[in-house]
């Protein structure tokens, strides 16, 4: 009984490292290959990556300019030099309505 | 033999390669990482975006605005050039058309350094950059970066104060609101770290690494943009009108602290700030120490009434001639006087010998500590970089004399903001509050309200109710009446000071000024206004009241306030 049990241990040892070396190796293969073709597909986004940081970095810059422009136009100063251009001026007589 | 050389030639080179990786790899080792990874990993630094600074309304007082920095690599441009490139970049950056040259050598003389990068003008707009960018110049460059923007121009100039640079380069706030709020307003810069290739562009699968920037906070003022506009014009017209050296005006919301306006000229444009001499800086209404004349009798009158001293109807037995104390002759500002007239009417006609009398009903005591509770000889604590306050001057060295002339407000010295505030306590019944410039505190997720803060009470509500009256009065029935708006219950009070020179007081020159707040029963704002040295004419009733009431007569209209009259 006991030499029998000794063979099928013997025998089970054999067969498992082999399929599973075979697909750590496929994997790792497959995996090999997926990097590969990443790099090189991502590689050229590093310019567009570029671009599209500089024209984020213009739009707002634009943003911020038309902002400025918006503030200038609405301010307060702006108003009264072309409202006394177009010639109004400040209500002397004022009538309350009780 | 030949073993042994060989041997020893083997042994030899070893010991160098050893020698010379030991080298590499321990004493320059850190030299040699760094200099690895500047050409693996490009750092960018991400500045900050300087918080704005708004009005009430949410309008923009001051934002930021894209500029850049022109620089030169004096390495890079030719000797035959450096003349030819001055010239063309002046031509592009001088504001005035005579400036030019004096620009142009400037920039010679920068590129012509032994230097490999040289800044040559600072905050240059993208329209400029565009500009020189098509001359297609060499060894000329850009660094991007922000200004300061101002739509209202150099409205609010010393409210807002300046940004102008640190030690290293960098923005930094001074005076006002910017000087302030530095902190909360300059944000936290970030860091972007990428790998490169041979190229310089990102590596998208490399290593990242990103520390975001924390932007400044915004920052909502109490301004009110209109009533900033009406002060500002009144206070800049009337100044050439009753030709004065320097004018200023504040609005304070008396129920909360809240400056509404706050207005002085000469001003300056805080975007170009250098081009103005350093004493425009200073804030007047918060840096500027006055004797406060007239103004401060309805302080003292305030004192003396809440101490039961004294009543409106109390009359005055000593007002029928000027009065002798301690060798001076203490006269009326007309040289007119009322013998037992009533307190109200002492205050309706600016008596100083009435207020001598309640000066003496006082005491230096009872004074002092009034002085000292209306918040004098100490800081408001206003948000502004720049306060100063006038010490009182300690009580063991006040004399009889200090005491009658501090009851018609002369000896002793008081910032605007101080008077301000301490009139707001009467009009609110009596809260003496601390004045705010700023409402809110903004960053992208939160809000910060500042609260109005109540120092302490310093007179009983009834006390502020009869000075109220007195106030009234003296605006309908006193020197200024002719110019109230008609209808309207004002109170206010009138000052003319005279300015102390070399230890006497120069009966010409004057600090004229009228405090006041209205409607007067339920007061929707404090106004001070100030003219230093008028020359038209020298009294607060004919310079500083008339602008108090054109000032108070557009603010109805703004606020919607009819008269009750």
């Amino acid at each position: 009984m006991t030499y029998i049990h000794k063979l099928d241990q013997q025998e089970s040892k054999k067969k498992f490292p082999r399929k599973y070396v075979v697909l750590t190796v496929m994997g790792l293969f497959i995996l090999t290959i997926i990097e590969i073709w990443a790099s090189n597909t991502v590689s050229a986004y590093g310019e567009k990556y570029e671009k599209l940081a500089v024209l984020e970095r213009n739009l707002k810059m634009e943003n911020q300019i038309l902002e400025n422009e918006i503030a200038k136009n609405s301010s307060l100063t702006d108003i009264a030099s072309k409202s006394a251009e177009l010639g109004f001026s400040i209500s002397q007589s004022i009538q309350y309505i009780r | 033999m030949r073993i042994f050389w060989i041997k020893s030639f083997f042994l030899i080179s070893f010991a160098c390669i050893l020698t010379r990786l030991f080298y590499w790899q321990v004493v320059r080792a850190d030299y040699l990482q760094a200099q690895a990874e500047g050409q693996h990993f490009t750092d960018t630094t991400v500045g900050a975006l300087r918080g704005n600074i708004q009005f009430s309304d949410g309008a923009i007082l001051a934002s930021i605005n894209p500029s850049f920095t022109v620089f030169g690599q004096p390495k890079l441009i030719s000797n035959d050039k450096r003349v030819e490139i001055g010239y063309m970049l002046a031509k592009v950056l001088s504001e005035e058309e005579e400036k030019v040259d004096i620009l142009a050598k400037d920039f010679i003389n920068k590129i012509s350094q032994d230097l490999y990068w040289v800044p040559l003008k600072k905050g240059i707009s993208p329209g400029k950059k565009k500009e020189i960018e098509s001359l297609n110049l060499e060894g000329i460059g850009f660094e991007g970066g922000n200004s300061r923007f101002y739509p209202e121009g150099s409205s609010s100039a010393h409210l807002l104060g300046f940004v102008g640079f640190d030690s290293k380069g960098g923005n930094k706030g001074y005076f006002g609101v910017e000087g302030f709020y530095d902190g909360e307003l300059k944000g936290v810069s970030g860091l972007l770290r990428h790998e490169k290739d041979a190229l310089g562009l990102p590596i998208m699968i490399g290593n990242f690494l990103t520390s975001n920037p924390r932007n400044g906070e915004d920052l909502v003022l109490n301004v009110d943009r209109s009533v900033q506009f009406i002060v500002e014009q009144s206070i800049r017209n009337n100044l050439e009108k009753y030709g004065a050296k320097a004018a200023s005006a504040v609005v304070m919301d008396p129920k909360t602290g809240a400056i509404i306006a706050l207005a002085a000229y000469p001003n300056y444009d805080p975007h170009k700030y250098s081009n103005f001499p350093k004493e425009f800086y200073k804030n007047p209404i918060v840096a500027d120490q006055y004797e406060p004349g007239s103004t401060f009798k309805v302080l003292v009158m305030a004192a003396a009434l809440n101490e039961d001293l004294i009543k409106p109807d109390t009359k005055c037995d000593i007002c029928s001639g000027p009065i002798s104390i301690g060798g001076f002759s203490i006269r009326t500002w007309n040289n007119k006087y009322y013998p037992d007239t009533t307190l109200k009417d002492v205050i309706i006609h600016s008596d100083n010998t009435g207020m001598v009398f309640v000066g003496q009903k006082l005491g230096i005591d009872k004074l002092y500590s009034y002085l000292e509770n209306f918040g004098f000889g100490q800081p408001t604590d206003i948000d502004l970089q720049d306060e100063f306050s006038p010490d009182l001057r300690p009580k063991k060295d006040w004399r009889e004399i200090d005491l009658t002339t501090a009851s018609f407000g002369q000896g002793i010295a008081v910032t605007p903001i101080q008077m301000v505030r301490a009139v707001s306590a009467v009009a609110n019944g009596g809260n003496l509050m601390e004045p705010q410039v700023v409402r809110q505190i903004k960053d992208e997720k939160n809000t910060f309200e500042i609260k109005p803060k109540i120092i302490r009470q310093v007179i009983k509500g009834s006390t502020a109710q009869m000075v109220k009256e007195m106030m009234v009065a003296a605006v309908e029935q006193g020197e200024a009446r002719i110019f109230r708006p008609k209808g309207f219950k004002i109170a206010g009070k009138t000052g003319t000071a005279q300015i102390p020179v070399a230890g006497h007081y120069d009966s010409n020159k004057t600090i004229a000024s009228f405090v006041g707040f209205a409607p007067a029963d339920d007061p929707k704002f404090v106004i001070l206004v100030r003219f230093d040295q008028p020359t038209s004419s020298i009294y607060g009733s004919e310079t500083a009241a008339p602008t108090f009431f054109e000032i108070a007569k557009q603010l109805f209209n703004y606020y919607k306030i009819a008269p009750t009259e």
